[in-house]
């Protein structure tokens, strides 16, 4: 039940072994962020961004090299985690293996000198809302991978403190476990009603559970926003591609203008850029450049003839998911492109004309379409 | 192998043919082995209870007189006295180097502090002096400090125990291979890092305790250098090792043989017992030292 | 060396890719004993630079600091007292009171200073206090205890300089914290975290204590002792004074110079057989051993555990009962050849010299150390075998490999790769076995060459033994020893840089991961 607050924090690792003094790695640059009362939200990026870094220096684990972390407006830089109030769940759940469930659970309170009837009390009623009421006397080897996860919860669920920290909960379980528990983390939630800091390296984990979404790569915040911000508006095309599944498509072209009307013509086709987007061109006064265009694999559609405006392609691959397809097709210079649609807006004939080789056509819409500076890689309409 | 036009059963059998060969061979050598391997134990206990009038070396694998009278002569020797000084030595050696190695590695494994590779490069470097080397001066100072001689179990403990933070890399490999996020999360819980090492790190460390206060029992039992060295000819201050020692010796090995024999005995009994009920933890120790190197 | 790329390096035959390996692992020993070299050169750099950074810290935190902070300059822990900090500063301003008493009470620091260049002036023979305890004053001078306090007072001055430095330090810290508006730590929280964030250096302060006490301090004396001509004749108290004498001892151990060079040779011969026993002791156990946890390891041998307690017991017995026993076993008169003797293999009085003679006691040496070291490898090679992947075996099996080839391909490099480290320490501590040879033959038979020279050497002795009989011997020559020791570390820390720089687990880490 509070706020957290990083200011300026910066994490650099000395390569400390005295030869060579000038070898150091900056982890974590400059971040900044306010994160409000009861907020979820979830740290995002591929392994090395310096994710965990950051929920490693707001729990204490690791020193902050610069800048402020505060917790109820308190700067906790100097605090040990004991003195943080916070709680946390590792990734590999670290629970002290020669404790029971109940033990292991009722270890920080023990160690607030709590007496044992309201440990009871605090144990058993964690242990109900997880449902782990009948493993309270098993060692956590005895336990299944899902069954730790939720122990690992309830350790820190029983604090009541004010910042629960979640590092990669989910990633040591396999596919069907995590949806079901990435569930019950929702659900959690709602019971707890206090402030989490989530980190993960999975998109989807990241767009279902957060608040707001915070991605990073090689140390920097590249996005701070809600899952329809970071899908709609991403930032930069890092965002753009590390958001969504399967990968935007990206295409090198140029944003030209005829007039007032500004045009794309991806593999020589020509396409207007109108309606929103056209006039949000308009409002930043683009000019003409290089670009790299960003169509999602939904967005796409998919035509059985040739007309103007729409791509000519070849079907190379096709994934049948079950409720969708994805077509991987290859355009006349070689480049492949993803295209992901229901298979429920397909008639029989025409998923029987879906074999390699069979020659698409691609339709998009200029709301679908997002572009991107070549020279920055900067989104043009941010 | 090559006979594949044969019947499979035929193959088979024939495999199983080599293996009972070569099995058989293997217990050969094994069972010859055990013979030599024992021989030398079997033999002191045989020795120890020869009795008659030679007293020195003789001939005899099997006694020809047996009798108790090598234990009994023991009573009018120095050898309980000794016995009480290395046993003293090695349960004060046991308590005190378990504690100082366990802080050691344990504060190596875990904190990353300034000076810790180079601290631990020092000590790398420190232990390729021959440690008799500096047997000479510290036996000058404890001599002025009185803990030699007949006071030389205490000065003896010292030595032992004093240097034994060098000791540090089977342990700290051990606490290396715990999960450092126990420390972690225990500390989230409200530990301080004492009660995180009292209340996570021991009671999961529990093999290398024991592997750590054995092998430091174990060694003043062996000890001949220091305690020589302390004892400095005093028989009030010497341990087993150089007592019995001085049995052998040209001019008393032909009155004292046997009776060392017996002390022997009595000596390896204990040790023997103790090491072969914590032998579990011995083996884990020693791999898991060699593996980590 | 021609240098081959990847392709052309496995177009080569056999035999010459065999030879270039060859060659290419004596030509990266004189570039590892290089590496090492550049490694100390920069050590040295790095060590010159951060003294640097530390005085010119040190001038700024005078030249910004506050009168409190320069006051503290002289009056160590003013600044701690003066701002709040009692605790510290009590400490900071005892240690110095401490220091300064020392330093110049009549034998303090100061004195023993002063006599550390001649290591005392008036010899024994005037008046002699009988009384025990020396630590305040010696009527005659004591070139020990000089040697010996000089080394402290050197100490305690370092130690001194470097809590001075602290104290600088603090106040820097301290002025900047107050400035910034926050408040400084008190006692209390400096108790605090002792068990909790300084944790570490309460854990750490006995063992160092111990083996700064015990090990640096006694070292640093017997370096020095190498440069002195004490020994029994010249105990520096007693009997008579001893000095410095430079190079002298290093010189003659070396035969460096004018005059004999018996102890060169000696000490060559001593040196040589050290390596080989070393080298012998080391192998024979770990092939041997690692033969039989082999076969203890094998498909369908029954009571593994029982011949694994067998050997084990053998690791229980303290060695100096089963050594001395098998020493007298074996000796010209024991009862392996009374035993042979008396079933007629042997005539007469005859004796087989299983210790006796120079040859043949190497030999039972390094034997009898089999029977010493099985054991150990056993245990050792039975945890690392049975963590060898399977599946390698049975790819192996599959690709047609018969038992001899998957034990040269699979098996052994397995082995060597992990347990290289082990082999190293394993090769340095028997170099330093003294128990085995101690025990068995007290390093004999002697030497009849050397022995007039440097004691009673004999030619089963290890530098090790030879400098314990050195010590313990009739002229004790303390002087000798030391140079020994010095000679033991030299050659124990070039192999140890070199063979563990060379060593695949420490290249190739991830190889067999």
């Amino acid at each position: 039940m509070a706020s957290v607050k990083l200011t300026n924090v910066k994490k650099i690792y000395d390569s400390n072994d005295g030869s060579h003094s000038k070898d150091y790695v900056v982890a974590v640059q400059d971040f900044n962020l306010e994160i409000k009362d009861k907020e979820f939200v979830v740290f995002v990026g591929p392994s090395g961004c310096g994710k965990s870094t950051t929920l490693r220096m707001i729990a204490g684990l690791e020193e902050i090299s610069d800048g402020t972390v505060e917790i109820d407006g308190l700067v906790v830089n100097d605090l040990q985690p004991k003195d943080r109030d916070i709680a946390m769940v590792f990734q590999n759940y670290a629970l002290y293996p020669h404790m029971t469930v109940y033990d292991n659970i009722a270890f920080s309170l023990r160690l607030q000198k709590m007496p044992e009837d309201e440990v009871y009390e605090r144990v058993t009623r964690a242990a109900e809302i997880l449902g782990i009421t009948d493993y309270l006397m098993r060692k956590p080897r005895a336990l299944s991978g899902g069954q730790r996860q939720r122990v690992a919860i309830g350790r820190a669920m029983v604090r009541d403190s004010k910042v629960f920290l979640m590092d990669e909960p989910l990633s040591n379980l396999d596919a069907k476990l995590r949806n079901q528990m990435r569930a019950e983390i929702i659900l959690l939630r709602q019971k707890l009603d206090t402030t989490f800091i989530y980190v993960t390296h999975d998109q989807t984990e990241a767009m279902t559970l957060g608040d707001r979404i915070v991605i990073m790569k090689d140390g920097f915040i590249q996005q701070v926003g809600t899952p329809s911000e970071v899908f709609d508006m991403p930032k930069n095309l890092f965002v753009a591609e590390f958001i969504g599944a399967p990968k935007m498509n990206i295409i090198k072209t140029r944003l030209q203008k005829e007039g007032e009307a500004y045009f794309v013509s991806p593999y020589g086709v020509r396409m207007p850029v109108d309606g929103e987007k056209g006039a949000a061109l308009k409002g930043a006064s683009a000019r003409e450049q290089e670009i790299l265009l960003g169509i999602r694999p939904e967005h796409i559609s998919l035509f059985f003839e040739a007309e103007k405006g729409r791509i000519p392609c070849r079907l190379a691959v096709k994934e049948m998911m079950g409720s969708e397809l994805h077509l991987h097709v290859t355009v006349e210079d070689g480049s492949r492109l993803i295209i992901r649609i229901p298979t429920l807006g397909l008639s029989e004939e025409e998923k029987k004309s879906l074999e390699q080789g069979a020659a698409l056509y691609l339709g998009v819409e200029s709301k679908a379409m997002h572009f991107f500076s070549e020279e920055t890689e900067e989104n043009i309409l941010v | 192998m090559q006979t594949t036009t044969n019947t499979p059963v035929k193959q088979h059998m024939g495999m199983k043919k080599k293996a009972r060969i070569s099995n058989t061979f293997i217990y050969i050598i094994l069972i010859l082995m055990s013979i030599i391997w024992l021989f030398p134990f079997v033999s002191i206990v045989l020795q120890s209870f020869r009795g008659g009038p030679v007293k020195g070396m003789t001939n005899e694998i099997i006694p020809k007189i047996w009798s108790l009278e090598n234990y009994k002569a023991l009573a009018n020797t120095d050898f309980f006295k000794w016995y009480l000084n290395t046993l003293i030595a090695a349960l004060a050696t046991s308590l005190l180097q378990t504690v100082i190695v366990l802080c050691m590695s344990y504060t190596l494994s875990r904190f990353r502090f300034k000076l810790r590779k180079g601290l631990m490069r020092f000590m790398l470097i420190l232990g390729m002096f021959p440690g008799m080397l500096a047997m000479i001066i510290l036996y000058r100072v404890l001599k002025d400090l009185g803990l030699t001689q007949a006071n030389a179990v205490p000065g003896l403990i010292l030595v032992y125990v004093a240097s034994s933070g060098m000791g540090y890399y089977i342990s700290k490999g051990f606490f290396d291979t715990i999960p450092k996020s126990l420390d972690e999360a225990a500390r989230i819980d409200g530990a301080t890092r004492a009660q995180v090492l009292t209340k996570i790190i021991l009671p999961l460390a529990k093999p290398i305790v024991i592997y750590t206060i054995l092998t430091s029992f174990m060694a003043p039992w062996g000890d001949f250098v220091f305690a020589r060295y302390i004892s400095f000819g005093s028989s009030e201050g010497m341990n087993v090792a150089v007592g019995l020692y001085n049995w052998l010796n040209a001019d008393q090995i032909n009155s004292s043989y046997t009776m060392f024999c017996a002390g022997g005995v009595i000596v390896a009994i204990p040790v023997t017992i103790v090491f072969m009920c914590l032998q579990k933890y011995y083996v884990e120790g020693v791999t898991g030292g060699a593996v980590k190197g | 060396m021609k240098q081959y790329t990847d392709l052309e390096y496995l177009k080569l035959s056999k035999f010459r890719r065999g030879l270039h390996k060859l060659a290419a692992f004596f030509l990266s020993i004189p570039r590892a004993i290089a590496g090492l070299f550049v490694k100390i050169g920069l050590f040295l750099k790095n060590a010159a630079l951060a003294v640097g950074r530390e005085i010119k810290d040190i001038f700024l935190t005078f030249k910004n600091g506050d009168w409190k902070t320069r006051l503290s300059f002289f009056i160590m822990g003013f600044g701690n007292l003066s701002r709040g900090q009692i605790l510290r500063g009590v400490l900071f301003l005892l240690f110095q009171a401490v220091f300064i008493f020392f330093m110049v009470k009549p034998t303090g620091g100061l004195y023993w200073l002063s006599m550390l260049p001649s290591l005392g002036k008036e010899g024994p023979g005037k008046a002699y206090d009988p009384v025990y305890d020396t630590y305040v004053t010696a009527f005659n001078d004591n070139s020990f205890q000089i040697l010996l306090y000089g080394v402290l007072t050197i100490f305690f001055i370092i130690a001194c300089v470097i809590t001075w430095r602290i104290n600088v330090r603090q106040n820097k810290l301290a002025q900047q914290i107050l400035d910034s508006g926050k408040p400084l730590k008190s006692g209390k929280d400096d108790l605090r975290s002792m068990v909790d964030d300084n944790f570490h250096k309460t854990l750490l302060a006995l063992p160092l204590a111990g083996i700064l006490i015990f090990t640096v301090m006694p070292i640093v004396f017997m370096i020095l002792v190498a440069f002195t001509n004490y020994d029994g004749a010249h105990d520096g108290y007693t009997n008579a004074l001893f000095t410095w004498v430079g190079l002298e001892n290093i010189n003659t151990m070396l035969g460096i110079g004018a005059g004999s060079k018996v102890y060169a040779a000696t000490f060559g011969e001593i040196l040589l057989w050290t390596l080989m026993w070393a080298f012998f002791a080391t192998f024979t156990n770990y092939f041997l051993g690692m033969l039989v946890a082999m076969m203890i390891n094998k498909k369908g041998i029954q009571f593994k555990k029982g011949w694994r307690t067998i050997l084990v017991m053998t690791i229980a017995i303290p060695q100096f009962i089963s050594l001395l026993y098998v020493s007298k076993m074996f000796a010209q008169n024991g009862m392996v050849n009374q035993f042979l003797q008396s079933i007629g293999v042997l005539k007469g009085l005859n004796y087989i010299p299983f210790l006796s003679k120079e040859w043949p006691a190497r030999i039972s040496v390094i034997l009898i150390n089999i029977w010493i070291g099985i054991p150990y490898v056993m245990l050792i090679a039975t945890g690392i075998l049975m963590n060898i992947p399977q599946d390698l075996y049975e790819s192996a099996k599959i690709d047609g490999a018969s038992g001899w080839k998957q034990y040269t391909k699979i098996t052994l490099p397995y082995m060597l790769f992990i347990t290289g480290p082990y082999l190293l320490t394993t090769f340095t501590s028997n170099m330093n076995n003294f128990n085995v040879i101690y025990l068995l033959t007290s390093g004999g038979p002697p030497n009849p060459t050397a022995s007039s020279a440097a004691g009673s050497v004999g030619f089963t002795d290890l530098l090790i033994t030879w400098l314990f009989k050195i010590t313990t011997g009739a002229e004790s020559q303390y002087y000798f020893a030391s140079v020994i020791g010095i000679l033991v570390f030299i050659v124990v820390a070039i192999i140890s840089l070199v063979v563990y720089n060379l060593l695949p687990s420490v290249k190739n880490e991830e190889d067999f991961q």
